[in-house]
């Protein structure tokens, strides 16, 4: 009976550690004493491989952390993030979009607010110093707390390929500078054998990042200032998809039923040569020059073309590195995210992951970007997309009117105010 | 003598209820993890199902509102008809041609175990694979188009994705239906279809006369499957369309609720309709069956 009794305490010790450590996202380390970091990051692979080397440094540099470093395809990573944080086995370190820390993350507490004192400085100000004005808002709270500093920060421009331009007659140096520049020059590039233009149809983060460009461009918005009510079906709205719709139904430059839909691979049919224009992003040129270097020496990367060239406009969207606020070692994990935002210049050279630190279009790394001017330009335009909560919901509806319109002829104004009464239905109730 | 017999039978009936008690002891294992992993479970879906919940935020009770929101949600009506479609259109042809094809495959011929077994070759698939596959068939300038020098966009409109899914599914399922009706026509005794024929019925009259009704229990069973499977079906609209096109299913519509969304309240209303919604038409359809056999 007493043996009975002792090995039922040792085994009720044994599952209680046991249980406890299991539950614990990751070990907790004081002064001196072991840390090991989660980090997650979505699917990119130059991102990859600078955070891998940025880790191995600081374990290196710091032999008492280890850092477990994760990739999770882009199309699930804010579902498993939201599990993993619901039962307390989320990552240490998050690498996470404007929309979502603005839409989900930082309403809902999840965060912990940016340690200055870990990092070494005296206040949220000598942060923000550092940085172009407006470009911290993506991670920043309505009371101006800061819970993350951006890795990624991209603007949005337009990319060409100069060789099918040529054999279609038309002059790279001469790139489309509207909207009707693009249509034109697309319907000679088809007429020419070559690729047109086309949107990109993958996730519906991305049919809504695009039609966002173009609201932009028209002075329109998905949902109102405060985020509680659907504005996409109004006048500037249902110009923004027109334009999108004439584009592809009309002017028949590009063919929205036979567009790549692998969203591990977005540049693919311009890549490929099916399109001779693209929408660009900063990271779409590392990308293109990592899987195709021979379509690469054909890319030439231009102004974003605008309905209003009097008037440009721009989008800015970023992805941040934060802290999970159930991490139980938030001063180390603010320690990594300090190094990983120090190493700008590699960002830079590595991956053209631009930074918005500022001088950083005069910092030596900078002349290595390419078509440096272009980017510089379009940071110029941008502004963050205004949105509400239950993004995920807003976007499957702006997807559904874009795939009505688009893809199956529905009037353009008839989408836009079924996506609108959708958008109502999932804004806060 | 009754004294004698309450005597005699008290050992046999004290024997009767230890091994009654020995065999639930036995069961409780299996019983502790049914009611841990089914059970409960289920009773947790149907008390979340009253609380608007996020995931990561501590519930919310909000009594019958996620109901009432169903109710009048565009979007939830539209994926059940999605679903109904998908349904109706997929499982009943399925059904039909599982039975002719089971009816043609009943022989004993030699290879009709291999020709068997190729109609069951899909079954064995995974949803997932099957439906990659059937992507790149699908596509513009995919196999399907090409054979039958068509020009349908397949997967990206409203008037043909759905249909899409439906050959897909019916492709995917009627084997799984040929195997059932199969193994149900091979336990109707050869004398009974010899009878009908001494009596001068013909092959159709003997099926539809004999056949048909011995066959009743199976077919209850396989349309009790058949509406169970396209209800639950997630993998192929998810692979195919990802829901766009009039393909969101119910239960596409609760993984989206509750994951992406992250509104559990909601989605687990929703898999609460479903439950009783399933339930009802099963019933149904058993008792439906079960009056044709008085």
């Amino acid at each position: 009976m007493k043996h009975t009794r002792w090995i039922g305490a040792v085994v009720s010790a044994t599952l209680a550690l046991a249980t406890s450590t299991a539950c614990s996202s990751s070990s907790g380390g004081g002064a001196g004493g072991k840390v090991h970091l989660t980090f997650w990051t979505h699917t990119h692979p130059p991102m990859i491989a600078l955070n891998k080397a940025l880790i191995k440094e600081y374990e290196t540099k710091h032999p008492n952390v280890s850092i477990d470093y994760q990739q999770i395809p882009n199309t699930d990573f804010n579902t498993k993030m939201l599990a993993s944080l619901s039962n307390g086995s989320g990552p240490d370190i998050i690498n996470m979009d404007d929309v979502a820390l603005r839409g989900d993350y930082i309403p809902k507490n999840l965060l912990a607010p940016l340690d200055y004192k870990a990092m070494g400085l005296s206040s949220q100000q000598a942060i923000e110093d550092k940085y172009i004005d407006g470009t911290l808002d993506g991670a920043e709270g309505p009371d101006g707390t800061l819970y993350g500093l951006p890795t990624e920060f991209n603007a949005t421009a337009f990319a060409i390929n100069t060789e099918q331009f040529r054999k279609a007659g038309l002059d790279p140096d001469q790139p489309p500078a509207t909207w009707d520049d693009v249509a034109a020059d697309g319907k000679k590039l088809v007429a020419a054998g070559q690729g047109g233009f086309n949107f990109l149809y993958l996730s519906a983060g991305q049919y809504t990042q695009q039609l966002q460009i173009l609201l932009n461009e028209t002075g329109g918005s998905i949902v109102d200032k405060a985020g509680t009510k659907a504005t996409i079906d109004n006048a500037q709205g249902i110009a923004a998809l027109s334009i999108w719709n004439k584009l592809i139904n009309v002017d028949k430059v590009g063919n929205a039923h036979t567009a790549s839909r692998d969203a591990t691979a977005p540049f693919a049919d311009f890549e490929a040569g099916k399109t001779a224009m693209t929408i660009m992003y900063p990271w779409g040129v590392g990308q293109i020059k990592q899987d195709n270097p021979a379509m690469y020496k054909n890319l030439k990367v231009v102004p974003l073309p605008q309905v209003d060239p009097a008037n440009p406009s721009g989008r800015w969207y970023g992805y941040y590195e934060a802290v999970n606020k159930a991490s139980k070692q938030q001063a180390e994990a603010w320690k990594f995210i300090q190094y990983s935002a120090s190493q700008s210049q590699r960002w830079l050279t590595d991956v053209n992951f631009i930074q918005p630190l500022k001088g950083w279009a005069q910092s030596p790394a900078a002349s290595s970007v390419p078509f440096l001017s272009v980017w510089e330009q379009a940071y110029s335009r941008g502004r963050f997309d205004e949105i509400g909560h239950h993004w995920n919901e807003v976007q499957d509806a702006v997807k559904t009117a874009i795939e009505d319109t688009v893809l199956n002829g529905k009037p353009v104004a008839d989408s836009l105010k079924q996506a609108a009464s959708t958008i109502n239905e999932a804004l806060p109730d | 003598m009754t004294s004698t017999t309450v005597r005699a039978r008290r050992p046999r009936h004290t024997a009767t209820t230890r091994h009654n008690w020995i065999g639930a002891a036995f069961a409780v294992p299996a019983l502790a993890l049914f009611g841990a992993f089914a059970i409960y479970p289920m009773a947790r879906v149907f008390y979340i199902s009253f609380f608007d919940y996020d995931l990561t935020s501590a519930p919310r009770f909000v009594g019958w509102h996620n109901y009432r929101y169903l109710f009048g949600s565009e979007t939830f009506q539209a994926s059940l008809t999605a679903t109904a479609f998908y349904v109706v259109f997929t499982y009943a042809p399925a059904v039909v041609l599982a039975l002719v094809l089971a009816a043609g495959l009943d022989t004993r011929l030699p290879g009709s175990g291999f020709i068997r077994l190729l109609y069951f070759a899909p079954v064995a698939m995974s949803w997932v694979a099957v439906s990659i596959i059937w992507r790149l068939i699908l596509q513009p300038d995919g196999l399907l188009n090409a054979v039958f020098g068509t020009h349908v966009n397949w997967l990206t409109s409203d008037s043909s994705a759905k249909w899409a899914l439906v050959v897909v599914s019916i492709w995917k399922e009627t084997g799984l239906f040929v195997i059932l009706f199969l193994a149900g026509l091979q336990r109707i005794p050869d004398e009974l279809r010899e009878a009908a024929a001494l009596d001068g019925a013909g092959r159709v009259a003997t099926f539809r006369y004999v056949i048909l009704p011995l066959l009743r229990p199976v077919t209850a069973v396989v349309c009790v499957m058949a509406i169970i499977r396209g209800c639950q079906s997630f993998s192929a609209q998810v692979v195919l369309t990802g829901g766009s096109f009039n393909t969101e299913v119910i239960n596409l519509y609760v993984y989206k609720t509750a994951f992406e969304s992250a509104r559990m309240g909601r989605a687990s209303a929703v898999a609460v309709l479903l439950f009783f919604g399933l339930l009802m038409v099963t019933m149904l359809q058993l008792r439906l069956f079960r009056s044709r056999e008085r």
